[in-house]
């Protein structure tokens, strides 16, 4: 039996928003940090942007404002920072209170950078790294940031590359895996991809006390851009492409690193053709060797098996985007619906929420 | 054969004969969108190629004659690509095609400062100039702003100086030859486009994306409606030639003959025949505001007695934009998505 719950809240920034919860009368508890509190950048139904934070009884906690619309944050180990990112270009991210969302600080690109959407923390919680590009070269970047001097700059490591993406820590604690999506754009000129004939999308692998790239990985396929990454806790890398060739072509669209070299995974025809050649996140699970991956060009999600690259789930989930791991070892997959959605190995999707909101590409 | 494995058989049959009646149904639109479009794209060749011809006539030979012509082959051919604008897949993706032909929208004024800046250099402005100087350079705005920027066509670089018909000719040249082979490959892409079914959503997606930038970008935002309530001519495509509002006319046109017959296809395989009719007749209402509408958007916008004549072009064309948008989008199960057309 279904129980239908609206979790009526007090009209106070979060402006009357709550979860509807169908199905069970708590959220799932996350993996990692934080593990009671979602917190995602929104649309809202009035046009504006902000993120969002939500317990897991689907209180809205707060709701900030944003001057222009986000993309993936993160949280501060061992602090109760919540870091979230301007879409690309990004002339800022914000730093807000976790528990609160009080905007701590607003951290503006110097002069001739953007950032691109993601950054990362060390594991002591003192240095952000941050994806970024010097956009009149087209020069991708890797931006170091003090959170203990309020965030000042304080590096800034070259990627020999151009359009640096997601950024993620290995549990070796010391190397960052970035997704280097090839792709040139400026400022000036839109969204143009300037680019596609000649673009070098790459698996970076650094160092992230010197700045030294210690592995660099092409896909097979020049136009399979590198953009989002996930590393599992055995250290097992995985990257995810958003295909820039035409839409007849249906090349594999999740890879990982295996004896050195980039292992393709390619699903049936009718799930590759489901994906829509573009995944817009891909995460391993900590606890067991599960992938997710979400399309919402294809409007689909899938899990899969990172060693034997098995289907084991598949849901339509029109414009479904960010992935959260779940503690027990399923996901949860957001929509820019508003729909929370949690995907189990072997079992059908299961709706668990709905938010009077557009779910940005990332949950943190 | 007992009943009950009857009834599961004919109902099977029914399922397979629906099944495959939407398919063929969905194969006959995207039919009718790729010779509709083949149609678009030979007419933008074809009046590129007299463009380019006009441009070279007219320095060659200029008279008083000749410049109103020049300024109306640049017209039938804007006019030609307003059509077909609309398609923002296939073939015109490659090399950003789309963003040769029309860079825009242009905060910084880029066609104005490399405009500038080619009229100024003393090497010669020749295809592999342009192959190289980006699409602010490549396409109409350029070619706009060669023949009607004021202060430009006031000045000692006015057509027909030889170096605005050196820049002129090399860039009309270009958009002629990107027409052609736009032309050719969109011919050549007919089996890919046929065989690959989610074609169908891509296409109806491209005139629900036309519908909305006509609605915001090119109507509601210059004319105040949105943000700081300022009116703003300037900020729409077209501004210099003052045929912002001819545009609007021929990409409504050309949703009309390109790409409304493959929707009513569509609609109609789904039961919508009457959500259809509507379409059809909300065209009808928004060619109606023409010829009354032609006048520069400038123009109209100097008195209030004038902007009435923008207010009821912009009502009908959002009319229209929400039957396609979310009527025809909700009845065909299409959904353009916050994330989906992110990009990131």
């Amino acid at each position: 039996m279904l129980i239908h719950r609206r979790t009526l809240i007090k009209a106070t920034v979060a402006g009357g928003m709550a979860a509807t919860l169908t199905g069970c009368s708590l959220l799932p508890g996350k993996t990692g940090p934080q593990p009671e509190r979602y917190a995602g950048a929104v649309g809202l139904p009035d046009g504006r942007f902000g993120v969002s934070a939500f317990d897991r009884s689907g209180n809205v906690q707060w709701q900030a404002p944003v001057d222009t619309r986000c993309h993936s944050g993160c949280n501060r180990p061992g602090r109760k920072d919540t870091l979230f990112f301007e879409r690309r270009p990004g002339w800022s991210f914000y730093v807000f209170d976790a528990e609160t969302g009080q905007r701590r600080h607003r951290i503006m690109a110097p002069e001739g950078e953007h950032f691109v959407g993601h950054g990362v923390f060390s594991p002591d919680g003192r240095w952000l790294y941050a994806t970024a590009s010097r956009y009149q070269p087209g020069e991708g970047i890797v931006a170091v940031y003090d959170a203990e001097q309020d965030y000042k700059r304080v590096d800034t490591f070259e990627l020999a590359g151009i359009g640096p993406h997601e950024l993620t820590l290995h549990p070796d604690g010391n190397t960052l895996v970035i997704g280097l999506g090839g792709i040139l754009t400026h400022p000036d000129y839109d969204r143009i991809k300037l680019n596609l004939d000649t673009m070098q999308p790459a698996l970076i692998l650094m160092d992230r006390r010197s700045g030294q790239i210690v592995g660099r990985f092409a896909p097979a396929h020049h136009q399979q851009s590198s953009r989002h990454v996930s590393v599992s806790t055995e250290g097992k890398v995985y990257v995810a492409y958003q295909y820039q060739g035409p839409l007849y072509k249906r090349p594999p669209l999740l890879a990982r690193i295996e004896d050195g070299q980039l292992r393709e995974y390619r699903f049936d025809p009718e799930t590759q053709a489901a994906l829509g050649n573009y995944i817009a996140s891909v995460v391993a699970h900590p606890e067991n060797d599960l992938i997710a991956a979400a399309s919402p060009v294809g409007g689909t999600a899938i899990v899969f098996r990172g060693k034997t690259g098995e289907l084991v789930a598949k849901a339509r989930i029109t414009d479904c985007a960010g992935i959260q791991t779940l503690a027990g070892g399923d996901f949860l997959v957001s929509s820019g619906q508003g729909r929370l959605v949690q995907l189990s190995a072997g079992q059908p999707a299961k709706d668990i929420a709905r938010l009077p909101v557009q779910w940005d590409h990332h949950l943190v | 054969m007992q009943p009950i494995t009857r009834l599961f058989f004919a109902s099977a049959l029914l399922v397979c004969t629906t099944a495959a009646l939407g398919a063929n149904a969905d194969t006959q639109a995207r039919e009718q969108w790729h010779g509709a479009i083949q149609n678009g794209y030979e007419s933008l060749a074809t009046k590129t190629e007299q463009l380019a011809s006009a441009a070279v006539g007219y320095c060659n030979a200029p008279t008083s004659d000749s410049r109103p012509a020049l300024n109306d082959a640049w017209l039938d051919a804007f006019l030609a690509w307003q059509r077909v604008r609309f398609v923002d897949f296939g073939p015109v993706e490659n090399n950003n095609l789309s963003w040769q032909f029309q860079f825009w929208p242009d905060p910084k004024n880029l066609v104005a400062r490399k405009a500038r800046y080619l009229l100024g250099t003393e090497a010669p402005v020749n295809a592999e100039v342009i192959n190289q100087s980006g699409v602010a350079v490549q396409g109409f705005p350029m070619a706009e702003y060669l023949l009607f920027d004021e202060q430009l066509n006031s000045g000692e670089n006015a057509l027909p100086a030889a170096k605005n018909c050196e820049v002129l000719s090399a860039v009309t040249r270009h958009m002629a030859r990107n027409a052609r082979g736009l032309a050719d490959s969109w011919a050549s892409f007919k089996q890919h486009y046929l065989d690959t079914g989610p074609y169908r959503d891509t296409t109806i997606k491209a005139g629900m994306t036309a519908l909305e930038i006509l609605e915001e970008r090119r109507l509601a935002q210059p004319m105040g409606l949105r943000g700081n309530g300022k009116r703003n001519p300037y900020i729409t495509d077209a501004w210099r030639s003052g045929q912002s509002l001819m545009a609007v006319e021929a990409t409504v046109a050309g949703l009309e003959k390109f790409y409304l017959p493959g929707l009513i296809t569509s609609l109609k395989t789904d039961g919508e025949t009457e959500l259809a009719e509507r379409i059809q007749r909300q065209f009808e209402k928004v060619a109606d505001n023409f010829p009354e509408a032609h006048a520069a958007m400038a123009t109209l916008m100097e008195s209030d007695e004038r902007f009435r004549i923008l207010q009821g072009l912009f009502v009908d064309v959002s009319q229209l934009s929400t039957l396609i948008n979310d009527e025809a989008a909700v009845a065909l199960g299409v959904v353009r998505g916050f994330n989906s057309s992110d990009g990131d």
